[in-house]
């Protein structure tokens, strides 16, 4: 212990007389501008979208006179989002589910077995991540011709799983990689074989992990447009971003913009609400493997 | 120990469905490349490396190739500038910086062709949200521009494309920035360290390896870039949209009219790898460094 008599006065701080949160002031105005910017956008679709097709040209950032709520009946049905809507949640559901299934054994052997190869196969999985996946439209396409499922939900699903492998793998060996080695061994020792080691003790633990896989394949392949647009053809098949899009195409082309924000709407509310109570699993699963 | 059975047996269907629906068809495109196929069943004639000499004098190309290199670098920089500023913001102990930081990276979490629409319409000459809104602020002579016009559409589409994605770059710098002891700013603090200061003296070198991966991310993203500037296209894509990967598009399935060059686009599909392996080689060899310990 010094002694305190005899110390110096600390060096004053240069703007300390200047309160916190004035100094803050600048740094709250420009996360404003971002934020008010963003949310007026959205803002000025929700207000476009009950709006009359003549109004909506002219009357700006002004309440309509009179809320035309039957645009969005009017996108439902000549959009057929319900229907799309049901696909999107037997591709999505289906896909992510399968994801799932083959990627967490396969994580769970890449991080915790030890064999030769092992690296390298890893490595082979992870390699995918960095293939640009407009690369696969071609060949993708072939495949699925040869297999007669063109143009068919069944046929997207099996892509959809190939091509979430790579960053599914990648998250969940890192999860289990992180995880401790002592309850394993204690399983072992109660002569549990190894199925049974991974099925009740591995797994439970490495459910965080699965969790967060599950909602990012979830945000991802429920906004995935690209393969679907080379594998998808038949109005009926469409999944809802494809949906969405030939909605947008047709009602630009009427000039129709409260019926194409009409469902811009329709689409775009159930991801916000989840959003909205998931944004903490979401965030964390999205940096979970950048972020170490 | 995990037995020579479980590991086959775990490792079996992921590893089938990968390799046959992601890696066989990643190196067929090679195979692919070297042929003139003019559709799915039709007669596939080996023309060595004529689809590349070809590539090589297409205009439309070298507009594709531009396009996406300048998503690449002028967005790159647009997008890491602002995350960087905002994480600096944000992280300086505002208030509401969880309810900021949801807001920002809400665009990745919405689907990409509503964006796209919602942009159309933000550019919209007369009704759009940009130009009602400058014309209400006093600008009407800049009011007057027509955002989408052949000139500026590439420009408009990247702006918003910056918009998406400086929010998700947002998160991972801030992720890593929640990593940093917070005793090192505390003695900055003490010494009266600037903003500035703490974020070049201790931000930027504790953050070195979430920014490597960061920079990884975004250019294998900026280099197969397809849906946003697709969707932002509408109906008929206009060239100067072009990306390579909606340029290989065009030319295996075409618009309205279907085109069918499938070995031809398969060659654009082979440059986007080579430039994403050449480009992650590159940054990962000017990024490294010593491990930081802390």
């Amino acid at each position: 212990m010094s002694d305190t008599v005899y110390q110096s006065p600390p060096p004053a701080r240069r703007i300390s007389r200047v309160p916190g949160w004035v100094r803050r002031l600048p740094a709250y105005f420009l996360v404003w501008m971002w934020t008010a910017f963003t949310l007026a956008a959205i803002a000025y679709v929700l207000l476009s979208a009950v709006k009359s097709k003549r109004e909506v040209l002219r009357s700006g950032w002004n309440l309509p006179q009179e809320f035309i709520w039957s645009n969005f009946a009017t996108a439902w049905n000549v959009g057929r989002l319900g229907d799309y809507f049901l696909n999107s949640v037997m591709v999505v559901g289906g896909s992510v589910f399968a994801i799932l299934l083959v990627s967490t054994p396969a994580a769970y052997v890449l991080a915790r077995a030890k064999f030769p190869g092992r690296e390298a196969v890893t490595n082979l999985f992870v390699l995918g991540m960095g293939i640009p996946i407009p690369m696969l439209f071609i060949p993708i396409f072939g495949i699925l011709s040869y297999l007669r499922m063109t143009d068919s939900l069944t046929g997207l699903s099996l892509v959809f799983i190939a091509i979430s492998i790579p960053v599914t793998i990648y998250l969940l060996t890192g999860f289990f990689a992180s995880l401790p080695s002592e309850l394993e061994s204690a399983a072992v020792l109660e002569g549990c074989n190894d199925f049974q080691v991974f099925w009740h003790v591995m797994l439970p633990m490495a459910m965080p992990g699965v969790l967060t896989a599950l909602i990012l394949n979830l945000i991802w392949l429920w906004n995935e447009y690209q393969l679907s647009l080379v594998i998808l053809n038949s109005p009926d098949n469409r999944t809802l971003p494809l949906g969405l899009y030939s909605l947008q195409n047709a009602m630009q082309y009427t000039g129709d913009w409260p019926g194409m924000f009409a469902g811009v709407t329709i689409v775009i509310i159930p991801t916000i609400i989840a959003y909205a109570l998931l944004s903490e699993k979401m965030i964390a699963g999205m940096t979970m493997g950048a972020v170490k | 120990m995990i037995r020579k059975r479980l590991i086959v047996l775990f490792l079996a269907p992921a590893s089938l469905i990968y390799g046959g629906l992601f890696l066989v068809p990643t190196l067929s495109t090679f195979y692919f490349s070297l042929f003139s196929w003019s559709g799915f069943g039709e007669q596939m004639t080996f023309i060595g490396l004529d689809n590349y000499t070809r590539l090589f004098n297409d205009t439309v190309f070298w507009l594709s190739l531009r396009n996406t290199l300048a998503i690449l670098f002028v967005g790159g920089f647009f997008v890491f500038g602002l995350a960087f500023l905002y994480t600096v913001l944000l992280t300086s102990g505002i208030w509401g910086k969880k309810f900021f930081r949801l807001v920002f990276f809400l665009p990745n979490v919405v689907s990409v062709v509503a964006l796209a629409g919602m942009w159309a319409y933000i550019y919209n000459p007369r009704s759009g949200l940009l130009n009602t809104t400058l014309s209400a602020v006093g600008l009407t002579d800049v009011a007057k521009t027509l955002w989408t016009s052949p000139d500026n559409i590439f420009w408009a589409m990247l702006a918003a494309l910056v918009w998406v994605f400086t929010g998700f770059f947002l998160i991972l710098l801030m992720a890593g920035v929640d990593k940093i002891p917070t005793d090192a700013y505390e003695a900055a603090d003490l010494e009266g360290a600037s903003l500035w200061q703490k974020f070049w003296f201790i931000t930027v070198p504790m953050l070195w390896d979430v920014m490597a991966i960061s920079f990884v991310i975004w250019m294998i993203n900026a280099i197969k870039m397809f849906e946003f500037p697709y969707a932002f296209g509408f109906l008929q894509v206009p060239q100067q949209l072009y990306t390579l990967g909606i340029y290989l598009y065009i030319m295996g399935f075409g618009q309205r009219d279907p085109i069918y060059q499938l070995g031809y686009a398969t060659a654009i599909g082979v440059v986007m790898l080579v430039i994403t392996f050449v480009l992650i080689v590159v940054v990962r060899r000017l990024l490294r460094r010593e491990q930081l310990e802390f």
